[in-house]
């Protein structure tokens, strides 16, 4: 029986040593481009409230009767007399994308991983595009973000989220009269840990925007599906701050107890 | 010393967007304006948002201290702000909606400096221009 050539020991060395080589000069945002994904690295700012905003972009509106179960009746009228309960806690998935003008994102984009870190937010979204599944029913966490998993389809970024844990504000923020909601009489949007929520991202008006149409499923909360879409504008010119959240909270002055604390 | 205009004015006006996510505003009555005439005690230029601390003669005397909320740092600084921007001491005219429980609180609307400029709260900055 005939029996294949084993390479000499110095050939597999310096093969070896040929592929870590190359693994070491290739970072992460060139081996996106050799799999010519659309480059989406950067700041972004949302589009909400720009008032001189390209027409094109516009944020479509969240419904205003998005058509809520009992329970989602009831959740909605509970966080609109809520006086924001953990507000420093992270806004999930929709919250993230809510493209509203006051804050930016920041999207790292690697070839298995896309990082989406929002300016207010100190947990950033992980959306993994290493071709793993959701985790089963039984081992999932349910957390804040939820888990991410998303691939290219052409040049659109489809992403898909479940795992949510339902604690988030309401998707469509809590400030009546915002940005967010439009109009001061919009119900406040919640979500429960059935939420599943459908991204599909890509890059419009000449790469120079981001546009977001997501869609929200959560039969729990709502009787059907609704999807709105969202605008950001990149920005180069603009770097991210620090949100230190907890740094110098007031509920004193924000009307909760009626004692003006000193200053730190 | 030349005192500085001793009262603050109260009219009704059509509720302005607040441009401030971080929490509910439940507690600022955005239908109402108030105008405060005052000098810049302390500004804390902090998160998750800006306070201005406001002394206002009350006309007879002693003055009352105001705690101005705006929005967060950078917010504030993509719309014309700097963390220096106010300085204690400061002479400014400062509109607000009031807190609805009546103490010395507000969401800050505007603020006029002493160089004439006025500054809103925080909020979307101008879209960037093709080129720019």
């Amino acid at each position: 029986m005939a029996h294949l050539p084993v390479p000499p020991r110095s050939f597999l060395l310096r093969l070896t040593a040929a592929a870590l080589a190359a693994a070491m000069v290739c970072p992460l945002g060139l081996a996106a481009q050799k799999q010519r994904v659309p480059d989406i690295w950067g700041v972004w700012m949302g589009l909400g409230g720009v008032t001189d905003a390209d027409p094109r972009f516009r944020n479509t509106p969240y419904p205003l009767e998005p058509g809520f179960t009992e329970w989602g009746a009831a959740e909605s009228r509970r966080l609109a007399s809520a006086t924001t309960p953990g507000e420093c806690n992270p806004w999930g998935p929709v919250g993230v994308m809510g493209a509203t003008g006051l804050f930016p994102i920041q999207i790292l984009q690697g070839p298995n991983v896309i990082v989406i870190h929002h300016e207010a937010i100190t947990q950033p979204r992980r959306i993994y595009m290493d071709g793993r599944r959701h985790p089963s029913a039984d081992e999932l966490l349910p957390t804040f973000n939820g888990h991410s998993i998303a691939r290219w389809d052409g040049d659109t970024l489809v992403v898909d989220t479940i795992g949510t844990n339902g604690r988030t504000r309401p998707l469509n923020g809590y400030v009546s009269g915002s940005v967010l909601s439009g109009v001061d009489t919009a119900p406040r949007l919640p979500a429960s840990e059935q939420l599943h929520v459908s991204e599909r991202i890509r890059l419009v008006g000449a790469g120079g925007y981001l546009e977001d149409v997501i869609t929200v499923e959560d039969l729990k909360t709502y009787r059907q599906p609704w999807t709105v879409k969202h605008y950001w504008q990149r920005r180069p010119d603009i770097d991210m701050q620090e949100y230190a959240c907890e740094d110098n909270r007031r509920p004193d002055a924000e009307g909760q107890q009626t004692t003006v604390t000193a200053p730190r | 010393m030349k005192l500085l205009s001793p009262i603050g004015l109260i009219f009704v006006v059509v509720a302005t967007q607040p441009a401030l996510a971080h929490h509910s505003f439940a507690n600022f009555d955005l239908g109402r304006e108030t105008m405060l005439v005052g000098t810049i005690k302390e500004v804390q230029f902090t998160n998750p948002h800006v306070w201005v601390q406001v002394m206002v003669p009350d006309g007879k005397g002693s003055q009352t201290e105001w705690s101005i909320e705006a929005g967060a740092p950078g917010m504030l600084l993509r719309t014309g702000w700097k963390p220096n921007t106010l300085k204690t001491g400061d002479a400014v005219t400062v509109v607000i909606h009031p807190a609805k429980n009546g103490d010395a609180n507000g969401s800050l609307i505007r603020v006029t400096l002493p160089d004439g400029r006025t500054l809103g709260p925080g909020g979307p900055p101008a879209a960037l221009k093709p080129g720019g």
